[in-house]
């Protein structure tokens, strides 16, 4: 059964429809990269799986477990256990890096000795052990990003939600947090659904691809496909 | 360059002489007996131990209005910005009204209503408001108006803090936290600052109340300062208790510069959100609604239904208009006057704090937030000191001197209010007038103040707001046969009938309300036109 599924999900802001009858169905440990131009509905896929809104029309579920229907939040964010990683990363600048890690561990009631345990193990495993004591503020961008990133994956998420976490990096770094991401996935095996508006980032993440316009879902492929597609598409162009 | 130099350093050196001379003026009287220099004030002030008792008193007075307005102002704030709570708009209104209305007016209400025929002993029989009114004549009574009326500063604060927060760090907390968990491990730490400074301000403003102690017999340093002055004429004994006020301030306000600046600013929004963190209610709302509504009857509806009981028949509106009519006008136009010299002494003010455009920046900031929350009194008796000589004659027997007043004490509010309609403009926009070739005076009249004249007018109603209310100058330094609304309800509070009082009061809220609304239609209605 798959872990995720939109079915039929529309979402209307302020009488305009930002999202069309979407459907999807998103698999256990599967790398899905949602790519799209700027409004065309792809962080509304994520909020609404979230559950920071409730879609107008349409279900979806989680698990065989139906946690929004109708214009209706059926379970609320805390129950869903799914984690995000936000564009602008949301580290909360009064905390340090332990209290970041440690809030949601907190709020879900975990034992010290247990939450002890698993931020240890995601510090080491981000290699941000050595900064437990620091505030986001005194991070570079790249480690505010290992700390997102740790902070969602602390909570041992059913799926990571990310919400174009690169996008203010430069190339270089953002290179590397792929890579990082890449290999944190191997070890972890998580699902992964990966909002981005760049072709090369979307292909080198999903495996998987989702392409959206003017909220609606216009394609779906694995990056193979997507990439020789985009590759005939563009030798077309040039002929 | 040259001509920004000498508008601003004429702004500043108008502050200084207003504000900062009459205080420094003043501290020096009190070191003067006879004409020579002796300290005899301070130690008669040392000696006594009804000075400390004053001290005790002034104390204990600012700390439990600080914590009793926080404790109620906080969790309101939160309801209303944070939540779906039916009818918060109106909520807001409704709260915010004290804090426009003079807080000796709210005594006044409260006295009337636990008076023997008041609105008390009519629903809860004359035994219960008899304790009621003589726990209203002390601390208690004093803590209960001065909450009412500062308790919407910590309220608008913590909106106000609570709107910068990024909602996606509230939604990151959602992902793993019930909202309440969100609301106490992460929104209230982050604006925590902000209220803080908040509860400061009206531990500071209910510190130099004096209207309220006055009239409800709770001696504390400004109203012992105020008899001094007024009933011995001794001024440097005046001005020696005023002095123990100004230090409290300067030393609160020190640490609040130090501790909480730095946070407060840090307080910003990652980036733009096109939607907001929202926490919906649902089974709890209808028992909130309950709940706010009864703290609202309480605090706001109870106290002007008292007033509009106790004013009774229309012929106590007509005799109290025929009384105090003059005094009504002058409020109205001092008040005016004041708003307008401070909406364009708070401009250049407040351009030199948001732009740095001067190394004493810092400096300015500070002086204009410490003449404000120092005690009206205190201002008073240094404007006394500074103007009141044969050759300053020409301004301290003319209403000249209440404006100077309003001035020295006010200036932070319409500076504060244009450093955040600044801090709104690009600086960019100002730049590329600059390299189009516009002079300063040019840019600031074309570009800077048209893209801030929305700032300036709620500076304006802000300021206004403030000179009408204010006592604690007027009092003081007001030229015989020009006193105001505020001082003449004062007077009268002394020996005028009820009815004509409650009609004063109610004159006088409305004077505050009708250009409130007035403003407001105005800028809503050029909304709608600059939207066609």
């Amino acid at each position: 059964m798959a872990l995720i599924i939109f079915d039929s999900v529309s979402k209307i802001y302020s009488g305009k429809t930002v999202l069309h009858n979407f459907s999807l169905c998103v698999e256990r440990k599967e790398r899905m990269a949602i790519l799209g131009p700027s409004g065309c509905g792809k962080t509304t896929v994520l909020r609404l799986l979230a559950g920071f809104i409730a879609p107008d029309t349409g279900t979806i579920s989680i698990e065989g477990q139906t946690v929004a229907n109708n214009g209706e939040i059926l379970v609320p964010p805390e129950q869903r256990h799914i984690g995000m990683v936000f564009q602008d990363l949301a580290l909360w600048p009064h905390l340090n890096v332990e209290g970041n890690l440690e809030f949601g561990l907190k709020a879900q009631r975990i034992p010290k000795s247990e939450r002890t345990q698993r931020i240890n193990e995601i510090l080491e495993l981000v290699e941000m052990d050595t900064y437990r004591r620091a505030r986001p503020a005194e991070l570079s961008g790249g480690q505010q990003q290992r700390v997102a990133l740790a902070r969602a994956l602390v909570l041992r998420p059913r799926a990571l939600l990310m919400d174009e976490p690169l996008s203010n990096l430069d190339e270089e770094l953002n290179q590397f947090l792929r890579g990082e991401l890449l290999r944190l996935h191997a070890q972890l095996a998580f699902t992964l659904l990966y909002v981005t508006h760049d072709h090369a980032e979307a292909t080198e993440i999903g495996t998987r691809i989702v392409r959206m316009r003017n909220g609606r879902l216009e394609q779906i492929a694995s990056a193979q496909e997507f990439k020789l597609q985009r590759t005939e598409d563009r030798r077309h162009q040039v002929e | 360059m040259r001509a920004r130099r000498i508008t601003l350093s004429a702004a500043l050196l108008i502050l200084a002489i207003l504000g900062l001379a009459p205080i420094v003026l003043m501290f020096m009287r009190s070191l003067t007996v006879d004409g020579a220099f002796s300290i005899e004030n301070y130690r008669h002030l040392l000696a006594t131990g009804r000075s400390w008792q004053l001290l005790a008193n002034s104390l204990a007075l600012g700390l439990a209005t600080a914590l009793i307005s926080t404790l109620v102002g906080l969790p309101l704030g939160l309801l209303f910005a944070k939540t779906d709570l039916p009818l918060r708009r109106m909520f807001v209104l409704l709260f915010a009204l004290p804090l426009v209305i003079p807080p000796y007016i709210t005594a006044v209400s409260w006295a009337d209503m636990l008076a023997p025929h008041g609105l008390a002993s009519r629903f809860f029989g004359e035994t219960t408001a008899q304790v009621a009114s003589h726990l209203m004549f002390g601390l208690p009574g004093c803590v209960l108006v001065l909450a009412s009326t500062f308790m919407p500063a910590v309220m608008l604060a913590t909106m106000t803090f609570v709107r910068t927060i990024n909602p996606r760090v509230e939604e990151a907390a959602r992902v793993s936290a019930r909202p309440l968990r969100v609301l106490s491990g992460i929104t209230i730490p982050l604006v925590r600052p902000g209220v803080l400074l908040a509860t400061t301000l009206v531990f500071l403003l209910a510190l130099g109340e004096f209207g309220v102690p006055s009239f409800l017999r709770y001696p504390v340093f400004a109203v012992e300062s105020f008899t001094q002055f007024t009933v011995s004429y001794n001024f440097g004994a005046a001005t020696a208790l005023a002095v123990p006020l100004a230090l409290l301030t300067f030393i609160v306000l020190g640490i609040e510069w130090f501790a909480l600046r730095e946070k407060i600013q840090s307080l910003r929004p990652a980036s733009n959100g096109d939607y907001n963190y929202f926490v919906p209610l649902r089974a709890h709302r209808i028992w909130l609604f309950v709940l706010v509504s009864v703290i609202c009857a309480l605090m706001v509806i109870t106290p002007l239904l008292s007033l509009m009981l106790q004013a009774g028949s229309w012929q106590s509106y007509a005799r109290a208009l025929e009384v105090v009519s003059g005094s009504l006008l002058r409020s109205i136009f001092l008040a005016a006057a004041g708003a307008t010299a401070l909406t364009a002494l708070g401009f250049f003010v407040g351009y030199v704090i948001r732009t740095r455009a001067m190394s004493i920046w810092r400096a300015v900031d500070a002086g204009t937030v410490l003449l404000f929350a120092l005690p009206g009194t205190v201002i008073g008796m240094g404007l006394i000191a500074l103007w009141n000589r044969p050759a300053t004659n020409f301004i301290y027997a003319t209403p000249l001197i209440i404006v100077f007043g309003y001035l020295a004490q006010y200036t932070a509010l319409t500076g504060r209010v244009t450093v955040a309609g600044l801090s709104l403009v690009p600086t960019s926009m100002e730049e590329a007038a600059a390299s189009a070739g516009a002079g300063w005076m040019r840019r600031l009249a074309r570009i800077v103040l048209p893209l801030v004249k929305h700032t300036l007018v709620t500076g304006w109603l802000i300021a206004y707001i403030f000179c009408l209310r204010d006592t604690g100058i007027t009092m003081l330094v007001y030229p015989p046969g020009y006193d105001t609304l505020p001082v003449r309800i004062f007077t009268l509070m002394a020996n005028g009938a009820p009815a004509l009082i409650a009609a004063a009061c109610l004159f006088m809220i409305v004077a505050t309300a009708l250009p409130l609304i007035g403003v407001a239609s105005l800028l809503r209605l050029q909304r709608r036109h600059s939207w066609r």
